[in-house]
């Protein structure tokens, strides 16, 4: 998958990633989008610091990359911002999540990757979870932005990704792809 | 004397698994489902050892953590961490391993036996 096509073509793409391909996935999209251009990356399954390990490791250009980081606080006490990374306080604090979210795409990033929709599952139940994408969703189309959510092929939060699939221009199954 | 292991973890099957693999090795086991429930149950159970998911709704592990004195705890983690990061929450007092999930039951259960001295 060429990523930066998908997002000519689309403002708003969800990416099913199988599992057992996860880490590797992530990274080959980021390499793409970061080469030449900004992007936002909001983590909610790993700290900022292991992302920029993981990247460093994989030669993916970091001078480009802004985080949004909803795990490190649940585990241990951070500045409110580092160098390159905006914390928040943790993957069920929705409104704090979609207010920095909109601080960014206000700053017109070229690329904002959501990671993941899955981990957002074990906070908030289906409906405010969906309230709070089909909101953003519509905030980064009003927007120069163009945006990523992942999420895992999974059956267990089949029925979100179903509902997230209407809100979104097109959905890439990775697990799919020859 | 068996040892007793607490497992908090929000994951029904990551509680129930462990708990039988436990049991069957003699431990005595108690579940909590997040870490409010774990403080809440500690009032009444002092285990030797607290198997405690980092990544759970409610009040955040940090705080949890700082509320917990005398007990050994082992984090269960799905987040990932840099190894920066993990020796730092190794270098809390009472913290004593952080297990990446997903995690080997045989391997699990070695640590926890060297852990709580079996």
């Amino acid at each position: 998958m060429d990523i930066t096509k998908e997002l000519v073509d689309s403002h708003t793409v969800l990416v099913l990633m199988p599992s057992a391909e996860y880490n590797q996935d992530i990274v080959k999209v980021i390499k793409q989008l970061a080469e030449k251009k900004a992007v936002c990356y909001v983590t909610l399954n790993k700290t900022a610091e292991s992302l920029k390990e993981i990247f460093s490791k994989n030669k993916v250009n970091m001078q480009n990359i802004v985080f949004i980081d909803a795990i490190t606080k649940t585990i241990k006490q951070t500045p409110d911002t580092a160098d390159s990374v905006y914390y928040v306080s943790s993957p069920q604090a929705l409104t704090e999540i979609s207010i920095t979210i909109n601080k960014f795409i206000k700053h017109e990033f070229d690329y904002l990757i959501f990671d993941s929709l899955t981990n957002l599952m074990v906070y908030s139940k289906k409906a405010p979870v969906a309230k709070f994408l089909s909101s953003l969703i519509n905030k980064i189309k009003e927007s120069t932005t163009k945006a990523a959510f992942y999420a895992l092929s999974m059956e267990e939060h089949k029925a979100l990704v179903e509902e997230c699939s209407m809100f979104v221009d097109k959905v890439i199954d990775l697990g799919k792809e020859e | 004397m068996s040892k007793t292991i607490m497992v908090v973890d929000d994951e029904p099957d990551i509680r129930s698994t462990v708990k039988t693999v436990l049991e069957k090795n003699g431990f005595n086991v108690v579940t909590a489902m997040s870490g409010d429930d774990c403080l809440k149950q500690l009032g009444s159970t002092k285990p030797d050892l607290i198997l405690m998911d980092v990544m759970m709704p409610g009040t955040p592990v940090r705080d949890i953590v700082k509320k917990i004195s005398g007990t050994k705890i082992a984090f269960l983690s799905v987040v990932r961490t840099s190894e920066a990061e993990k020796e730092q929450l190794l270098g809390q007092s009472n913290v004593v391993d952080y297990i990446q999930k997903p995690f080997d039951i045989n391997n699990l259960l070695n640590k926890i036996k060297k852990i709580v001295g079996e």
